[in-house]
């Protein structure tokens, strides 16, 4: 692969196979010449040359099933609304934190499941992973036992995740075993080892007496001061909007497809508008009594980790590896495309993210208990089903990091909406299995239209 | 796949008849033939048979021996290593089957529908909803039905739910993960509603007439001198149906077992139930309190493991299920009904699932609370239970005998974990110890499979 299949896929569902296609037909064919034998290959975007063809070609593309996160962002929309109209608190800017704050445990771990999704394979680990995770870190930092250093011990219990996805990982990718066994019997015996970790029945991190236990508990629990928030987010701003501006400028010169300039104005302009809101909802007061304002460190946190994956897997070799083995397997091998190595990374990954997840699962319940440990793996369920949600398939090769957002959000939106109009949990279960039979419905739905069918 | 869809249903009448064209055409003795049909279906004497299932063993095809071979090893390393070699004691062992009863009947369940290459992740909720339900319909005050519409009641729920399932999966072409993965959010939250919130219960009493019928399913007890009569009936039923079976086939001219072969196994069988039936006669109570009896649930976990044996190894459905499990292209271009036979599977694996929520209510003595078990464990376990037994999850391989073994192996291992007295690490290796047999039983299952050649899972 050249650099120019990467280049082609600033904004599309990447399919390999396809971007060669690409390559080729725009090099040697005339576009205007055979317009239907190109289009039939190309993906529009990529032919539309000004901002009402990209209009156009996007609105052909959802007609032709391949939706993206339209239909999350649609969902989220309804969610929203339907909320809102049964309780006016749901979009209140105290609210709005709240919920993004229970949702971030969905995020993480959707964003680790995606992983696996990608390559066709499940882990059904991830819930406990991240478990062992928040057990690991909120153990070593206590003044009774280890004491190390609060980075230390997310390094560590990073560390410990990533082990345990290698191991699984090997196992699914040299064993050839399949993965949703290895990642039951996994789920299983983490659930175990994670109570030995634990040891006695309780560890907290709750104690503002000890630096660590302080920072870690901040991670979750702790924002940035308004002025502080503006000042990342122009900083935010200003970085993205001269990297895509410079990208596209660099496109252009290279004479290779590029965006119309209007289409990049508005994606920068969007982007700030975007973060302007949501600066803007977070530095409202939102205490009862006191002041807490201010943009919460894990909405940075989940950003980073989201640019970082998106980054790893749209325009990394890696990535498109991880699309090439989930699209067809056999045919990845064949172009020289090493199984068994890019499966076991991506197992590795899904694990360090399910740790991500755990250190902020840590912060988020402050102190973890064996029936915090037995409840977990239902999380695994509800990480798929966010992936799902946001629009990845389970089929392997199709979906992006930020489905897992998008997902956990809408995951996050029906436990807080319906905890907010005094439903109980039960109930909270029949809607999210709605909403997760809905989307997958969606996807069948949608897809049969589309010509290209697995 | 070729070569695995004709490693599994050896004795099928497809089987045979594939075999019956070609010895009308090939000679026998030209080599060729062995290539395509099983070993076991071209033996005529014992010897060549016990060398034909010895091949089939090292081909990787190792049918149950893999998960008996593992329940002797447990049974052996627990009787060692629990206090007072307490393990096989007949009470514990009585015990273990009651406690495993969910899991056999769960994982036969889940058999059916693995078969077909798809998964079902709901059983466990609808299992736990059958059995409210049933609890439910035999309270007085309350409905007040008899026991067995209540017990008919909640099969069908269950069976509808299955169904429901099985169509969305079958028509939609959604795939059987996430809508089952839905269904188990679904019935778990309708679960708790219908048991009327996080801390409602129904108990059925061991008293009232009605009730206790359900109630000792699982507790009660058959009196010994029944219990050697039904143990006489069931060989009875079992020898002669084995004995005709085999002599008709000869009379035909068909394939058949040697006659010593189906003497064999007709002792088999025989002794396996005197051995089951000496050990639940035992006084296992003090003297002073009698305690001793075949318990129901045993006769019950056969009726099942019976009627879904035939019901996969001897009518066209279950032929369909092997098949479309082994290649749903080639089945429905052979003119199987695709659709209708998943969305079949699919409800009867609900309503056998319902049972085996009935039985675990029972087993708990007729107790059922949102704590009595968790639907989420109760589905891993009863997957777990179906692939250690030997259930391929790709389809088209497995019989409703591997669940029953898997289920009662897990059920053994978790209980003689109990009986360690291991303190603070109890409930850690409960967990810990049939997740570390679930990898081991499929990573041996790949490694023999892998000197085989013959299947390759990706």
């Amino acid at each position: 692969m050249s650099d120019l299949p990467m280049a082609a896929n600033s904004g599309q569902a990447p399919g390999g196979p396809a971007d060669t296609a690409t390559a080729d037909t725009g090099l040697a064919v005339d576009l205007t010449a055979a317009p239907e034998a190109a289009e039939a290959d190309v993906p529009p975007e990529l032919l539309a040359q000004s901002l009402g063809g990209y209009v156009r070609a996007w609105w052909q593309r959802i007609r032709g099933g391949d939706s993206g996160v339209l239909p999350v962002v649609m969902a989220i929309v309804v969610v929203a609304i339907s909320f809102e109209i049964t309780n006016s608190k749901f979009l209140s800017p105290q609210n709005l934190v709240n919920l993004f704050e229970q949702s971030t445990v969905y995020m993480v771990l959707a964003m680790a499941e995606i992983f696996a999704l990608l390559l066709g394979e499940i882990d059904l680990s991830v819930g406990l992973v991240m478990v062992l995770g928040s057990v690991v870190v909120a153990e070593l930092v206590q003044p009774s036992g280890p004491n190390w250093p609060w980075w230390a011990a997310i390094i560590a219990a990073l560390l410990a995740c990533s082990a345990v996805g290698a191991i699984q990982g090997i196992l699914v990718a040299r064993l050839k075993m399949p993965s949703f066994i290895v990642t039951l019997g996994g789920l299983l015996i983490l659930e175990g080892v994670g109570i030995i970790v634990l040891g006695g029945t309780l560890v907290g991190i709750g104690n503002s007496r000890f630096t660590n236990e302080v920072v870690l508990y901040d991670i979750f629990w702790g924002q940035l001061g308004p002025v502080a928030s503006w000042i990342l987010l122009a900083v935010i701003i200003a970085a993205a909007g001269t990297g895509t501006w410079l990208r596209d400028v660099r496109r252009r010169r290279h004479g290779l497809d590029a965006p119309p300039r209007s289409l990049t104005a508005m994606k920068i302009v969007l982007m700030a508008v975007a973060g302007v809101a949501v600066v803007v909802i977070c530095n409202v007061n939102r205490a009862h009594f006191g002041t807490i304002e201010g943009v919460p460190y894990i909405i940075v946190i989940v950003l980073v980790v989201l640019a970082a994956w998106t980054v790893l897997l749209q325009r990394t070799r890696f990535g498109r590896y991880v699309y090439a083995i989930g699209g067809n397997p056999e045919a990845a091998r064949r172009a020289g495309v090493s199984l068994p190595s890019v499966r076991t990374w991506g197992f590795i990954l899904a694990a360090m993210t399910s740790g991500i997840a755990g250190v902020l699962f840590a912060s988020w319940q402050v102190s973890l208990t064996t029936n915090i440990i037995k409840t977990a793996s239902s999380y695994v369920l509800l990480a798929v089903a966010a992936a799902v949600i946001g629009g990845t398939s389970l089929f392997g090769g199709r979906g992006k990091t930020i489905h897992g957002v998008l997902g956990g959000l809408v995951i996050g939106g029906i436990y807080n909406g319906l905890y907010l109009i005094g439903v109980s949990s039960q109930w909270i279960d029949v809607v999210v299995a709605a909403v997760l039979l809905a989307a997958a419905i969606i996807d069948v739905i949608s897809r049969r239209g589309a010509p290209r069918q697995t | 796949m070729t070569a695995d869809s004709a490693g599994t249903p050896t004795e099928t009448p497809e089987g045979a008849a594939d075999y019956k064209d070609l010895t009308a055409s090939v000679d026998l003795t030209a080599t060729p033939v062995a290539a395509d049909v099983p070993p076991e279906i071209i033996a005529q004497s014992f010897g060549q048979y016990l060398r034909a299932w010895w091949s089939s063993i090292r081909g990787g095809n190792s049918g149950v021996l893999t998960v008996v071979l593992a329940m002797v090893l447990v049974a052996i390393v627990f009787e060692i290593i629990t206090p007072e070699h307490a393990f096989l004691r007949p009470s514990n062992l009585v015990y273990i089957f009651g406690l495993s009863t969910v899991y056999m009947v769960l994982a036969v369940a889940e058999t059916a529908v693995l078969l077909l290459g798809e998964i079902d992740l709901s059983v466990g909720a609808v299992a736990m909803i059958g059995g409210v339900i049933a609890f439910k319909l035999v309270q007085q005050p309350g409905p007040g039905w008899p026991w067995w519409l209540a017990l008919l009641a909640a099969l069908v729920c269950c069976g509808v739910i299955g169904a429901l399932q099985g169509l969305l999966t079958a028509r939609l072409k959604i795939p059987s993960f996430v809508v089952t993965l839905a269904g188990f959010l679904l019935f778990s939250g309708i679960l708790v509603v219908i048991l009327g919130g996080a801390d409602g219960t129904v108990s059925v009493s061991s008293t009232a007439p009605n009730q206790r019928v359900i109630y000792d399913m699982v507790q009660g007890l058959i009196v010994p001198a029944v219990s050697w009569a039904g143990l006489a009936a069931v060989v009875l039923v079992a020898g002669a149906t084995l004995w005709l079976r085999a002599a008709a086939r000869r009379r035909h001219g068909l394939t058949a077992p040697p006659v010593s072969l189906t003497v064999i196994r007709i002792l088999l069988v025989a002794l396996v139930g005197v051995a089951v039936v000496l050990i639940c006669t035992m006084n296992r109570g003090t003297p002073l309190v009698t305690v001793e009896g075949v318990p129901w649930v045993i006769p019950i976990v056969l009726v099942v493991l019976g009627v879904w044996t035939v019901g996969l190894q001897r009518t066209r459905f279950g032929r369909y299920i092997y098949a479309i499990g082994g290649n749903p292209e080639a089945a429905r271009r052979a003119g199987v009904s695709l659709t209708a036979v998943r969305t079949w599977a699919f409800a009867l694996c609900g309503a056998t699932a319902g049972l085996g929520g009935i039985l675990l209510g029972s087993f708990f003595f007729g107790e059922y609370s949102t704590n009595t078990a968790d639907p989420g464990q109760l589905v891993l376990y009863a997957v777990a239970a179906a692939v250690i037994g030997g259930v391929s999850l790709f389809g088209g391989r497995g019989k409703a005998l591997h669940g029953v073994l898997g289920g009662l192996l897990i059920g053994g291992i978790a209980y003689g974990v109990s009986l360690l007295n291991l303190g603070e690490l109890a409930t850690p290796l409960e967990y810990i110890v049939p997740g570390g047999v679930l990898i081991g039983a499929v990573l041996v299952d790949v490694l023999s499979r892998r000197g085989s050649g013959s299947v390759n899972r990706v």
